[in-house]
């Protein structure tokens, strides 16, 4: 038994030290994934709260066999997948991103002009995701900030892998189509005046 | 070679050879739509893990604490729900026949030992045909018969046994 499945047993026996150690653990992944699934900082602080109280209320159900990522993360998929059905979320703000949500220090942010066009990449990928249906961004969520493989997406999210082969293939697809569409968009914006014929 | 294997290969995201790699960076240069697929799978593989700000813990111990609080709250309204509506379900149920038994208690004890004695004489006169019926059957019933009874007793004891210590047993390990 690692260090980590003797914190979780602890935490089943019911300390809450053992709790706070996992909260603190894995309280970025989760609040990454509530970010990139619902688009805006308070929705997601919110989520990844309520992610880690559902978690807590049913840690018994946990079975040690599995990866515990895996099972808090599919929590936190499925409740952002179930709010995002229930209610239309407020379109996000750049602003408001930048005020309540905590970047990781990125070691390679030292010319200003790289980090300005990284920054831009940054939210066109962000916007790029909320374009997507619920389950296939959850999927895409998990595929590339996560590097879950194709089955364990399938156990977190119930689904078959061919289902999740399927998804995946979908929302490549959507998103390729929608990178060329706003790189057509930002070539036209960034030269207005110019011709063809110059 | 035609624009789809090269695109199913961006879409799958499918591990290739050195040569396929080639094949599709010569590809690459020539198709925007595929040039699109491989620039935003690129994206997302650079894109950034977001923190929640400082203090997540404690915000969530705080909400901890409250969600407790509700929950307590819950199961004590809950309890005093349910006690108080059993207690007037009880009430509105035995009311009437309480109501009865003190206005006049004598009737009501002479119905109860009517009860009771026809109770004790349906016992009496059941266990009388049953050591009747018990004497006489041996000699209709051939000793086959009797085997065969007495073996489907024992299996369906066998299965009730097996169902009970099943259904008592605990569950390893619950899928979350």
């Amino acid at each position: 038994m690692n260090e980590e499945q003797t914190w979780i047993l602890q935490a089943k026996n019911g300390s809450d030290e053992a709790f706070t150690y996992i909260v603190e653990t894995y309280q970025t992944p989760v609040y990454n994934l509530c970010y990139r699934m619902l688009g805006h900082p308070q929705a997601a602080e919110d989520a990844a709260q309520e992610t880690f109280l559902r978690a807590y209320q049913h840690l018994h159900r946990y079975d040690m066999k599995r990866s515990f990522a895996t099972w808090l993360l599919s929590i936190a998929a499925h409740y952002c997948i179930d709010r995002l059905r229930k209610r239309k979320l407020p379109v996000f703000s750049v602003d408001e991103d930048e005020e309540t949500t905590f970047q990781i220090p990125d070691a390679q942010a030292l010319h200003p002009e790289g980090e300005a066009v990284r920054g831009e990449h940054r939210e066109q990928v962000h916007q790029l995701v909320q374009t997507l249906d619920t389950t296939d961004r959850a999927a895409i969520v998990m595929r590339y900030w996560y590097e879950f493989s194709e089955k364990e997406i399938a156990e977190a999210l119930n689904l078959t892998v061919s289902a999740v082969k399927s998804r995946l293939h979908r929302a490549r697809k959507q998103l390729g189509k929608i990178w060329q569409e706003s790189s057509t968009t930002a070539q036209v914006e960034r030269s207005p005046y110019e011709s063809p014929a110059f | 070679m035609n624009h789809r294997p090269f695109e199913d290969w961006l879409l799958d995201d499918q591990l290739l050879d050195p040569a396929q790699k080639r094949e599709l960076d010569g590809h690459l240069r020539s198709c925007e739509i595929c040039s699109a697929i491989a620039e935003s799978n690129l994206a997302l593989r650079s894109a950034r893990v977001v923190g929640p700000a400082p203090g997540f813990t404690a915000r969530f111990q705080e909400r901890l604490v409250l969600a407790r609080r509700a929950q307590r709250r819950r199961t004590l309204l809950g309890t005093l729900f349910f006690s108080l509506g059993g207690m007037l379900l009880l009430a509105a149920l035995a009311g009437p026949t309480l109501v009865s038994v003190l206005g006049s208690p004598a009737e009501w004890i002479s119905a109860m030992i009517q009860a009771l004695l026809f109770i004790y004489t349906t016992l009496l006169a059941v266990t009388e045909a049953g050591s009747v019926i018990f004497r006489v059957m041996p000699g209709f019933m051939p000793p086959f018969v009797w085997l065969i009874l007495l073996s489907t007793l024992s299996g369906l004891g066998l299965l009730w046994s097996v169902s009970i210590w099943r259904l008592m047993r605990r569950p390893q390990g619950v899928q979350a």
